[in-house]
């Protein structure tokens, strides 16, 4: 070889290339400076001295498969050159992103995996475009995905996922109200019972709380579910926050949001002992069966529970923003306007003094 | 776990392909609005749609000193420290809290998370209001405020409320309302137009709209019934920017000399984005 050739060679020879393998086993190099621009390789190649040869290419996460390791390589082959200008990049950006919903859920998937964070901004973003806007039904079209919500589901508060048993409770309460509901529609009795059930959920929640010193400060929250069912030796007073959900269908998915949130206030409650959650529980259901929300359709004729189905949602609906609302009343804390007041006398039994305003 | 009507093993289901938490990243870019749909989207969305850091997001910046800024401090302590950002959101949306010595309300429009105000009525400029033979103060149990202003009886109708526009979310169609309801024994609003005016900082003429407050069978009516039972009137609009615009200041006067005015309670003015509910 000339001396010319070797000048063009040894350049070539000095560049080194990393080794990377994907979960399908297959294995390729890259250059190393575009490799080592995802943290994940640098991590791979810095701490763990992988890379450097085939034997010891370093194994992909295996969301990164050849055709998306083969995007990413590109747009780190683009990225890591420091030269380039703000337009230039963004131009690059703008025509990498043009890829069908699907790849670019891949390609986000694949860069998460390599911590590669402007490669996912750069996705999410264009998938938080593609999601703005659109209903529910659109929502699933484009993604492909399946209408598995059941319809109680659709309909039903949500559940707090530290399954507090605030909630638990709460939740009973509804499907007892769904039941009275079912039962009144039956006697075609609705306006006014409406009231009674609105009432005697006051009254139930009133019983529901029993505390130290009736005094609505000083409440804290307990974030720990063991906290709640920790028994019998807990002195200090805990309280739960419940977040009620409720979902309406969407009338045509334009500009409407058709999910209000609630919060209901916290609760202050009579402490630990489980035996003490169990008095509550009877408290509250007048009647001795313990309703399971699997239990509510036994007794309706099949005939009636369209229509009735129906109401009842819209109820529950009704119930679930109307009921954190009359909570907040009652338990309002800082507000001079409708102070309630409970005291425990000796024998364990709720004497309550509220101002009377009831709708 | 829940039963699903079919076991998922579609290939094109990108709840197989992108981790719940790369759908939480994803939704956190949308809008709380679309937060709320997603979550009638699958079970996936639903959870996805949950994580506090997705209302972290949206709520404001400076939500933390808002807050302490609340004038009962032990409300302010529980809402910080007992409540998660998502609870925290949804909070403030519904309940309104009092800050700035009990003189205003702050909450979020819940489609956006732009920040709302109310003007409490001891906060407006109200020409005599002071005088007991014109103005009455009072508690009613159905205001978020202390008190409100009861007409008793004036001539010279002069209403005004100033927000400073830095308080305010940026780039944002603002409208302010004058919260108000009549006495049983009203006089006046149905013989003679208020003006309503709304202008921005020192150089914007801003526009006076002429209604009346209380119009007969046959004249239009532009005050429309609130939530909270309240009546409400637009005052007029403004677009904050980016908060440096100094004051909006939002007025209702009648000031013809010749016409006595009573019954009218004012609660506040309230200042929300545009189109929020």
């Amino acid at each position: 070889m000339s001396e010319v050739d070797m000048a063009v060679i040894k350049p070539e020879m000095m560049k080194s290339y990393i080794w990377l393998q994907t979960a399908d086993g297959s294995i390729q190099q890259v250059e190393q400076e575009v490799a080592m621009f995802c943290p994940m390789i640098c991590h791979e190649v810095i701490q763990k001295g992988m890379g450097s040869s085939k034997n010891y290419a370093i194994s992909l996460p295996q969301r990164v498969n050849p055709a998306m390791l083969s995007l990413i390589l590109d747009y780190c082959r683009f990225h890591q050159v420091p030269g380039r200008s703000n337009k230039e990049r963004k131009s690059f950006d703008e025509k990498f992103i043009r890829m069908d919903t699907k790849r670019l859920c891949e390609l986000t998937s694949a860069a998460d995996s390599l911590q590669l964070k402007p490669l996912v901004d750069l996705t999410s973003r264009a998938l938080a475009r593609i999601i703005e806007g659109k209903s529910p039904e659109e929502i699933r079209e484009i993604f492909h995905l399946p209408d598995d919500l059941t319809e109680e589901e659709k309909l039903e508060p949500l559940k707090n996922t530290t399954d507090d048993p605030r909630i638990r409770l709460l939740n009973r309460l509804y499907a007892k109200k769904r039941k009275e509901l079912k039962e009144r529609q039956k006697l075609k009795n609705i306006e006014v019972e409406e009231e009674r059930v609105d009432d005697r959920s006051v009254d139930d929640l009133l019983s529901f709380i029993n505390g130290d010193n009736g005094d609505s400060k000083g409440i804290k929250n307990s974030k720990s579910k063991k906290k709640n069912r920790r028994r019998k030796d807990q002195q200090k007073n805990t309280s739960a926050n419940e977040a009620i959900k409720n979902h309406n269908k969407e009338p045509n998915g334009l500009n409407q949001v058709c999910c209000s949130a609630e919060v209901g206030q916290t609760v202050r409650a009579g402490v630990g002992a489980t035996s003490n959650l169990h008095d509550v529980e009877d408290d509250i259901f007048d009647n001795k069966n313990e309703l399971d929300d699997g239990d509510i359709d036994d007794e309706i004729d099949p005939a009636l529970k369209e229509k009735i189905d129906r109401e009842v949602e819209d109820f529950a609906r009704r119930l679930n923003s109307d009921w954190p609302e009359r909570m907040q009343e009652i338990l309002s804390f800082g507000h001079e306007r409708k102070p309630v007041h409970f005291s425990l006398n000796g024998n364990d039994s709720l004497r309550r003094y509220a101002n009377s305003e009831q709708r | 776990m829940r039963n699903r009507k079919a076991i998922n093993t579609n290939n094109e289901d990108i709840t197989n392909i992108l981790p719940e938490e790369c759908i939480s990243y994803i939704l956190s870019l949308t809008s709380p609005a679309d937060v709320c749909r997603s979550k009638l989207v699958s079970p996936v969305f639903r959870s996805a749609a949950d994580s506090d850091t997705i209302w972290g997001k949206f709520l404001p910046s400076d939500y933390y000193d808002i807050i302490s800024n609340a004038s009962s401090s032990s409300s302010s302590k529980l809402l910080t420290s007992s409540m998660s950002k998502t609870q925290l959101y949804f909070h403030l949306c519904k309940n309104p809290i009092i800050i700035d010595n009990g003189t205003m309300s702050f909450g979020l429009d819940k489609a956006t998370g732009k920040k709302c105000y109310m003007l409490g009525a001891r906060r407006l400029s109200i020409s005599w209001a002071n005088t007991p033979r014109y103005w009455r103060w009072k508690r009613v149990p159905e205001s978020r405020f202390s008190e409100v202003a009861e007409l008793k009886e004036v001539w010279w109708l002069d209403v005004k409320g100033t927000i400073e526009t830095k308080i305010l979310s940026p780039n944002t169609p603002y409208v302010a309302y004058l919260v108000y309801k009549f006495s049983s024994s009203r006089y006046g609003f149905e013989k003679k137009p208020v003006d309503l005016h709304v202008e921005l900082g020192e150089s914007d003429a801003g526009r006076t709209f002429r209604i009346f407050l209380d119009p007969s069978a046959n004249i239009p009516q532009f005050s429309r019934e609130r939530e909270d039972g309240w009546m409400e009137v637009k005052l007029g609009e403004f677009f904050n920017e980016h908060g440096d615009d100094g004051k909006a200041t939002c007025s209702l006067r009648e000031v013809d000399n010749y016409t006595p005015k009573k019954g009218l309670i004012i609660e506040g003015i309230d200042i929300r984005p545009k189109d929020s509910r």
